[in-house]
């Protein structure tokens, strides 16, 4: 009896041996980085910070091709800029501090020339040495024609340092307004522009190495030396990019994690992120808390709490309607006026669950110079002023507007189906356009674009009032195709007084830019403002020391402490 | 011998080119504009225009596929990613192992149990144990992929903390990844999705084991053994075992390519950044090229598993190459 069933007994027994066995590896391998968690615990310094980022992964990391947030904060650890943000929370860490720079530049009296002095002794993480060339090849990376990098263009970079047009347009090796002679950098600007060292925090910024090559393939370049805090170590696209501290950076900005791991899974919700953290097996997810989960985490944890897990900060983005100016029936005002109030900014919010956002129908963001509040339709529904506005309107058999929206977003086709409601309120028709979900802006953004309201918004690249206004209601730059004034709206008398506040500085400025965010949200309503979003995240319970930068709209990765 | 595998081999090159090109037909006909995907947002029309042509989207469509197999045969490329623009080729290396430490990993571990489980069913027949054998097939056959791995994931890694909960480490240690790498990390963090596998699989095996041992056990040859005076054992392993386990080596051959496709759930679950994992989010994404490189992979994988399985077959049981 016994030998009869040895054999299976045996097999069974290397099975289950087998489970044991792997179990026990993991146990061991999970009390070794409690003790190692343990025995360093009182540093601020040390460890592997692991990041996730559900639902996404990084468009790139090339410096001269990023502009998506989520590329930005990782970039933000690695570069080197001129001007930069301090880590440092609220108002503060949005105020710029010369980083590579001595000082802030010294301007021409006709104010079309800075000149910047850089700190002696900056070295990139290869110990090479950052001079003043390294900041031209910034900025003729992001122009160069064999970049494509369109970005640079749209915020008019190529017209605002004399002989930029003619480098984008390949017929110069070098950008003539451009002179980097050791550690010294001078810009020759086409006209004053009071912006442009706000201009120079962007990311697009950073140190490069002057040999760093030109690519239009956004894993081109996947390593490379930086100045700033950290370097990229490696870079999977799509999965895994590693950064470990640059020995050689010495300024400010903390370099807390030896090193810094962010694992990317866009096929993933969030949840599992979720689960790992309250576990302590991931340190923070870049996509922040899945809206379904908020009431319960907030319930659970606190928000903002001291030294708390569940942190909800406020972006610099606004997220609004766009109203197709140009296209019946918004291309009437009252139209547009009596959507303002017909649609209700608060029962969208909600839609997102508790702390997703602030009500806003301003175009300017909290924190912006020039930001004044003001509430021109309020909050709810009022559907009483937008029929009086829609008689007013004397527009006869509206024709049903065309509602875009991106159909891989629950969100947005709750949203949609919410707006054609309320329209339907005001007797006004309404039809669901679903976007293609990975081309989404590029038929709204070309000219005679058949759409009436189409989701979108707008995340400041640099804290001035123009990079909202002036860029997106600028209809002189409308072309065939590509447009950020995807709103079609040009009016000359917003033109000239666009062109006017931008030409001043200071709290005139501030003030003109105020007056024209009114202006633009009383008189002309070329869209429906909706809601400054926050982003709500949790860090696991190691994780110390979280600054959040409204700029980025995440927590500085380089500041958080995990030692 | 050598014409059965002159034979086979010309086969599987015959059905590689075949699946390529239903692949190919599949995804680069299908309504979307890949030069539009490849561009991103923000795009111009003179910049949708020079991707159209350095993709060669702009050919007729059997030119295309003939590039397309130019350059997989002359150049071993599948192209690049529309989205990163990463090497197909290189997306595949990074993907590949970790889909084959899920997939074999798990074999093992279906193997390991199921063996045992239904030589104990099948030499005990309607036993305690071959009853609650029955049951967890039956769990095993029943529940999908993505419940018994979230089941786990909750019970055993969240409520008892006793694994990760996700992620994959690799098995090769290295200083870029962040302490996540090792055999140590590994298995400690492939043992949900391993045991999800088990579930899945162990099951079927369970019962074709159980079915074949009690088949072969009833054979001739086995009563002659007996009465011959060989012990249990050498009946067991000379005799039952040897031929009862010939079907399930055909069946392995076969699981392991559907295996492949377990893997697009476990490792959605799992947050392990596999093949499977990699072709749900470049379909969701319509980058093609990645999509057609797994596809084409896959193939090519299945093919040879099979190609395998045949020639073992065909080793282990002289019956199949005599006939043929």
């Amino acid at each position: 009896m016994r030998r009869k069933h040895m054999l299976p007994m045996f097999l069974l027994s290397m099975g289950v041996a087998l489970l044991v066995a792997a179990t026990t590896v993991g146990v061991a391998a999970s009390a070794t980085h409690k003790s190692q968690g343990a025995a360093s615990k009182a540093a601020l310094k040390g460890g592997v910070l692991r990041v996730d980022q559900s639902a996404g992964q990084f468009d790139t990391l090339d410096p001269g091709l990023a502009y998506v947030t989520n590329d930005w904060a990782v970039l933000y650890t690695t570069n080197l800029n001129l001007v930069n943000f301090p880590n440092k929370p609220g108002r503060a860490g949005a105020q710029l501090f010369p980083e590579a720079a001595k000082s802030f530049p010294t301007i021409s009296k006709d104010g079309k020339t800075y000149t910047f002095h850089l700190r002696s002794g900056l070295r990139f993480s290869n110990g090479k040495p950052i001079t003043a060339l390294a900041y031209q090849r910034a900025w003729e990376r992001i122009l160069s024609p064999k970049m494509y990098a369109q970005y640079g263009i749209f915020d008019q970079l190529n017209t605002m340092v004399v002989g930029a047009q003619a480098f984008t347009n390949g017929k110069a090796q070098h950008i003539s307004g451009i002179k980097a002679k050791g550690l010294t950098l001078t810009f020759h600007l086409t006209k004053p522009n009071p912006t442009f060292v706000s201009i120079l925090g962007m990311q697009w910024f950073g140190a490069v190495m002057p040999s760093m090559k030109y690519t239009k393939n956004p894993a081109g370049v996947l390593v490379y030396p930086s100045g700033g805090p950290y370097y990229i170590a490696s870079n999977s696209p799509g999965r895994t990019v590693v950064l470990k501290r640059n020995k050689y950076y010495h300024g400010p900005r903390f370099q807390n994690p030896d090193e810094i791991v962010i694992n990317s899974f866009p096929n993933s919700n969030g949840e599992s992120a979720l689960l790992q953290i309250e576990k302590n097996q991931v340190d923070f997810d870049m996509a922040g808390i899945p809206a379904d989960d908020a009431a319960k985490v907030a319930k659970t944890y606190g928000v903002n709490k001291p030294n708390g897990q569940y942190h909800v900060g406020t972006e610099s983005c606004v997220i609004w309607e766009a109203f197709n100016n140009a296209r019946p029936p918004t291309d009437n005002v009252d139209v547009r006026k009596a959507l303002n109030y017909a649609i209700g900014r608060e029962p969208i919010i909600k839609l997102l669950g508790p702390n997703a956002g602030g009500a806003t129908d301003q175009i300017l963001v909290p924190g912006l110079p020039g930001y004044k509040k003001f509430s021109a339709y309020g909050n709810y529904p009022n559907f009483a002023k937008a029929k009086a506005l829609l008689s007013q309107a004397d527009v006869k058999n509206p024709p049903a507007l065309n509602i875009y929206y991106n159909p891989a977003s629950s969100f947005r086709t709750l949203e949609a189906q919410f707006e054609k409601a309320q329209l339907a309120h005001i007797g006004l028709q309404a039809t669901l356009q679903q976007s293609d979900p990975n081309s989404y802006y590029g038929p709204i953004e070309t000219k005679g674009t058949t759409y009436n309201i189409a989701h979108s918004g707008w995340c400041a690249d640099y804290f001035d009032p123009f990079d909202f206004i002036n860029v997106n209601f600028d209809g002189r730059s409308i072309q065939q195709t590509g447009n950020v004034d995807y709103f079609y709206f040009n009016n000359s008398v917003f033109n000239k007084a666009m062109d006017h506040a931008a030409s001043l500085s200071g709290q005139a400025r501030a003030k003109a830019y105020a007056a024209l965010d009114q202006l633009l949200m009383t008189k002309y309503v070329p869209a429906f403002p909706l809601y400054v979003p926050t982003f709500r995240y949790m860090t696991a319970k190691r994780v110390k020391n979280v600054i959040y930068s409204n700029y980025f709209g995440y927590p500085d990765l380089n500041a958080l402490s995990v030692g | 011998m050598a014409y059965f595998l002159i034979r086979r081999v010309f086969w599987a090159i015959f059905l590689f080119f075949v699946a390529t090109l239903i692949t190919y037909i599949i995804f680069f006909v299908i309504p979307t504009d890949p030069a539009q995907i490849a561009c991103g947002t923000h795009c111009t029309a003179g910049l949708i225009a020079h991707i159209r042509k350095s993709l060669h989207l702009d050919l007729p469509i059997y030119q295309q596929y003939w590039l397309f197999i130019w350059n997989l045969l002359r150049h071993q490329s599948l192209g690049y990613s529309f989205q990163n623009g990463a090497s197909v080729r290189w997306l595949i290396g990074q993907d590949a192992p970790v889909t084959a430490s899920l997939v074999f990993g798990g074999a093992i571990f279906w193997l390991t149990i199921s063996i045992p489980i239904g030589i104990l069913s099948a030499l005990k027949p309607r036993s305690i144990l071959d009853r609650a054998a029955m049951i967890f097939v039956l769990v095993g056959i029943s529940a999908p992929a993505v419940w018994i791995g979230l089941i786990l994931i909750y019970v055993i890694g969240y409520k008892l903390g006793w694994t990760p909960l996700g992620n994959y480490c690799s098995i090769v240690p290295s200083s870029t990844a962040g302490g996540c790498s090792g055999p140590a990390e590994w298995a400690y963090h492939l043992i949900l999705p391993w045991m999800t596998f088990m579930f899945l699989f162990a099951a079927l095996y369970v019962r074709l084991i159980r079915a074949n041992v009690m088949e072969t056990m009833s054979e001739d040859y086995v009563r002659t053994a007996r009465a011959k005076g060989a012990s249990a054992s050498r009946v067991l392993f000379q005799h039952v075992l040897r031929n009862s386990m010939l079907p399930v080596v055909t069946i392995l051959g076969m699981d392991i390519g559907l295996a492949l496709g377990g893997a697009v759930f476990t490792e959605t679950v799992f947050q392990m950044r596999g093949l499977g994992s990699q072709l749900v989010s470049s379909a969701l994404a319509d980058d093609l090229p990645v999509v057609v490189g797994i596809v084409v992979f896959a193939c090519l994988a299945v093919i040879l598993f099979n190609f395998f399985v045949d020639v073992a077959y065909a080793w282990l049981d002289p019956r199949i190459r005599l006939s043929t």
